[in-house]
């Protein structure tokens, strides 16, 4: 297969991925970011199936006694001790120990007279501390890519212009952010899914799962290209990259496996954050094969600044 | 081969170090002692075990902002707090500093987050109050004539229980009857009910001076005054432990509700017989009395709004003159005040009457101490001493003064409470999930790369040993965001197996030799193994250090078990990986070169002929 030849494709491909997420990131309304980045109080509460508890339900409940702000998400069931039970996520302004009190009773009275301890985690993170995530999560994230850039480069010094692998590594990196923080923002806006610290964990495992995918292609284009001096470069990265598919496809199984086990039988609170990684193998192991590879090939065929301007 | 075979041995004597490590509960070496009553005896982390994780900003009482905080108003706040959790029974808590201005508390497996919060968040829980003991008596308005039905003496047994009339009238008992003489009181119903409460709070105040009278305050119990009006008038006091009730008592068959009250006489000085007979009381008493009753509460603490917050300083120190152990007590400008008004109305009551009141210190509602006041004291600064105070003593009343206050205001800032349930719940479909995982990829290992997939699967198996091991000898806290940094890292010692074992296969396609492959595959893929994993280790370095800026743990979690996981991984892959492949390279299983090559094998001849 000649990827380098259908490397528009591959590229147009990603585009319309990650276009219809750009599009919800900056027009409206954005990532639905969680109490981690704006300050307030979350809390996790189940009711027992068939109580009549539902989203909508919840929300007028927590209106009527004044929390019009709120936002309550329906984390699907759970079962303990053979008990069935519905799952909700309430996002509120930061509560004191008194006004949550208040609330959790209210719901309990309501939807779960019998049982007491309905009330699963509570969190509560003041505006100072949010301010501070948001702007260490951006310095982290910028760190990040700055060190592994400047290690690629390193680490590729041995073949000819070295800065376009770290550079490329980078732009496979972006690519795969994109598309999670994309999608993200698109069920932000139909299904009031937030983005929180798990979240941003998620996100620099993918990044770091990226990188080492990017680097295991580039790691044999650096051997290729010193063994076959005289082949052009596009070919030797086609070679490459059939050298090192099996590998590739073969580790984004096994760990999309595990994903999927932990999906299937993992607990209803880690089901976001799993959501972000599985998006993310997928999109870092296509990246590495068709966006990383083809950067180092058009820059090599000078058609970046054609690509930009088409 | 020789050095396969130390290599080899060397990997087994780790194996078993680590299964020995995870099989055991709880490890002891030396003085290194780790381990829990958990899975495996991991530390498990707040989300996977219940618990609360608190974090305080301290505040500047001067600017209202952090700035300004001293290293040792930390730890002073540190140990304060660390003090109260322990001593309220809540659990053991873990305190950290963050950064310069910021407390950390984990509450591991809490149920009552909001009761620790109260503790740890009131600045004020010492208070000074004002202790009066001659309190003069009240009457017990709430009790009349008509909530008695009849008063006399009679001699009771002296454990307080009538005699019956068949005890009375067999004197060939072999057992003398203990007798007394008491004032016996039948209430209405009603009657009872509230003279009970009478008598309890008699029988609260006795307690509370017994018990402190160990301490060595002595503070008189509460003393009921009893006022009869009948043929003479009767008067005398007694406390509670001389009076008993009678709610029921047994006659025959039957058991009858009485609702009397025992009340012994006043006894003689050698305590054998009343100073009054039981005819001579009832004479006293007649056939028509009144009575009522009058209260003396043995002391009395009044709030004078002196507390903790005042108190600027306590600290042990030994008398000047005599040597004598001392707590020394220094206020605040507030505190000046007050104790020096506080002190010289003591003092000039115990000029003018001779009264000595005390000022008693309570700490979290328990006294620990009530000295009484020698001069008044208006310069803010004051000594305790005692007949019994020891070295030891002074310091931890000093430690405990020092305790009732927060160095500083604290303001809570983020908190994350996760119920027990939830934890266990996560923590069981965390480990069915991994075990699930991990198996499929095993299998997948297995089933597509064959020998080198039953190798890899066994040094993943080591692998995850060796980081279990090492999460539990650190110790790290095991939390989701570790478990999903373990997925990874899996990931990544999965991805070093299949990169060397796709290497070798290229190398047994060109032909060469079994071992010769082997080495070959291992070195070619060194390099990606080695800029992947570099680069990994860059992002978890960036990470932790931002996360310690930020006391975010479970970012630093994260960081850490993923650091771990990836230098076991190259570890794993490179060295046990190979020496096993190498050993089984050895044996004649290596002859049939099928078993090594990755399903779909049947490209090998194509290769060769192309």
């Amino acid at each position: 297969m000649n990827f380098s030849e259908r490397r528009p494709w591959f590229f147009l491909l990603s585009l319309l991925v990650i276009l219809p997420g750009v599009v919800f990131l900056i027009l409206a309304p954005g990532l639905n970011p969680g109490i981690d980045f704006t300050g307030g109080s979350s809390i996790t509460m189940q009711f027992p199936e068939g109580a009549g508890a539902n989203q909508k339900a919840i929300r007028e409940k927590l209106q009527a006694i004044g929390y019009p702000e709120s936002t309550v998400q329906n984390l699907g069931n759970s079962t303990i001790d053979d008990e069935r039970y519905d799952l909700f996520f309430l996002r509120t302004k930061t509560l004191d120990e008194t006004e949550k009190d208040v609330l959790v009773a209210t719901l309990n009275d309501q939807y779960s007279p019998e049982q007491t301890n309905t009330l699963l985690s509570f969190d509560l993170v003041s505006a100072v501390i949010a301010q501070e995530t948001v702007i260490n999560a951006c310095w982290a994230v910028l760190a990040a890519t700055i060190g592994i850039f400047f290690y690629v480069w390193w680490a590729f010094r041995k073949v000819p212009r070295p800065i376009r692998y770290g550079l490329a590594a980078i732009v496979a990196l972006l690519h795969d952010t994109l598309i999670v923080v994309g999608i993200f923002a698109i069920l932000g806006y139909f299904l009031d899914t937030e983005v929180n610290t798990m979240f941003l964990i998620a996100l620099l495992t993918v990044i770091g799962y990226s990188v080492n995918d990017t680097i295991v292609v580039f790691d044999k284009i650096r051997e290729n290209v010193m063994t076959y001096t005289n082949r052009p470069f596009p070919e030797v990265v086609n070679l490459s990259i059939s050298e090192t598919m099996g590998r590739s496809l073969n580790t984004s199984f096994t760990l999309l496996v595990t994903l999927l086990a932990l999906l299937l039988f993992g607990g209803a609170t880690i089901r976001e954050f799993l959501y972000v990684l599985i998006i993310g193998v997928i999109a870092g192991t296509y990246s590495s094969i068709a966006i990383a590879t083809q950067v180092l090939v058009s820059w090599d065929q000078k058609t970046i600044g054609k690509l930009i301007s088409s | 081969m020789r050095r396969n075979a130390r290599i080899l041995i060397t990997i087994v004597i780790i194996t078993a170090i680590c299964g020995t490590i995870l099989g055991v509960q709880k490890v002891r070496l030396n003085n290194l002692e780790r381990g829990s009553d958990d899975l495996l005896g991991l530390t498990l982390g707040l989300d996977l075990q219940g618990g609360s994780h608190l974090i305080y900003q301290a505040i500047n009482p001067e600017t209202g902002g952090p700035e300004g905080i001293t290293e040792d108003q930390m730890k002073s706040l540190s140990r304060t707090i660390e003090r109260r959790v322990n001593a309220s029974g809540l659990g053991e808590p873990i305190i950290q500093i963050l950064g310069e201005d910021r407390l950390l508390i984990q509450l591991p497996g809490i149920k009552d987050p909001g009761r620790a919060k109260a503790l740890i968040g009131e600045t004020a829980r010492l208070e000074f109050k004002h202790r009066t003991t001659d309190v003069p008596p009240k009457a017990v308005e709430n009790i009349t004539d008509d909530d008695i039905v009849s008063l006399k003496a009679e001699e009771v047994q002296s454990d307080g229980t009538f005699i019956t009339d068949e005890e009375r009238n067999n004197e060939v008992s072999s057992d003398p009857i203990e007798t007394a003489e008491a004032l016996v009181v039948e209430f209405t119903a009603e009657g009872f009910v509230k003279f009970n409460e009478v008598f309890q709070t008699l029988i609260t105040s006795a307690n509370k001076s017994m018990s402190l009278a160990q301490t060595g305050t002595l503070i008189p119990p509460a003393r009921l005054g009893i006022n009869i009006k009948g043929q003479e008038q009767l008067r005398y006091n007694t406390l509670g432990l001389n009076m008993y009730p009678v709610r029921t008592e047994i006659r025959g068959e039957s058991e009858l509700v009485v609702n009397k009250f025992i009340i012994a006489l006043p006894s003689s000085s050698d305590g054998s017989k009343s100073t009054l007979s039981v005819e001579d009381a009832n004479i006293k008493i007649g056939t028509d009395p009144t009575i009522s009753f009058e209260i003396s509460e043995g002391s009395i603490d009044e709030d004078i709004g002196l507390s903790g917050d005042d108190l600027e300083n306590a600290y042990p120190s030994q008398h000047q003159a005599s040597g004598a152990p001392i707590v020394n007590i220094e206020f605040n400008e507030r505190g000046t005040k007050a104790f020096g008004e506080l002190t010289t109305e003591i003092y000039a009551k115990q000029q003018s009457s001779g009264v000595r009141d005390q000022i008693a210190i309570i700490l979290d509602g328990k006294e620990l101490i009530a000295p009484v006041v020698n001069s008044p004291i208006t310069a803010g600064t004051a000594i305790i001493q005692g007949g019994d105070f020891t070295l030891e003593r002074v310091k931890d009343l000093a430690l405990l003064l020092e305790s009732g206050r927060l160095p500083v205001p604290i303001q809570l800032i983020q908190e994350r409470d996760v119920d027990a349930m939830l934890g266990a719940d996560s923590l069981r479909k965390s480990v069915i999930a991994g075990i699930a995982g991990l198996s499929l990829v095993l299998f997948f290992m297995i089933l597509y790369y064959r020998v080198p997939g039953l190798i890899a699967s066994l040094s993943l198996t080591i692998y995850a040993m060796i980081v279990l091991a090492i999460f539990k000898m650190l110790p790290l806290t095991l939390t989701l965001s570790g478990v999903a940094a373990a997925i990874l890292s899996i990931g990544m010692a999965v991805d070093a197996n299949i990169l060397i074992f796709e290497r070798m296969k290229d190398e047994l396609r060109t032909g060469r030799t079994m071992l010769s492959s082997i080495n070959i595959g291992f070195n070619r893929a060194w390099p990606a193994i080695r800029d992947g994993n570099v680069s990994t280790l860059i992002t978890c370095a960036i990470l932790y250090w931002f996360s310690d800026q930020l006391g975010a743990t479970i970012v630093q979690g994260f960081a850490v078990t993923l650091a771990v996981g990836v230098a076991v991984s190259m570890f794993t892959a490179i060295t046990v990986s190979r020496t096993l492949m190498r050993v089984v390279a050895l044996t004649p299983v290596s002859r049939n070169v099928r078993l090594f090559i990755p399903t779909g094998g049947g490209e090998i001849e194509d290769h060769v002929q192309n």
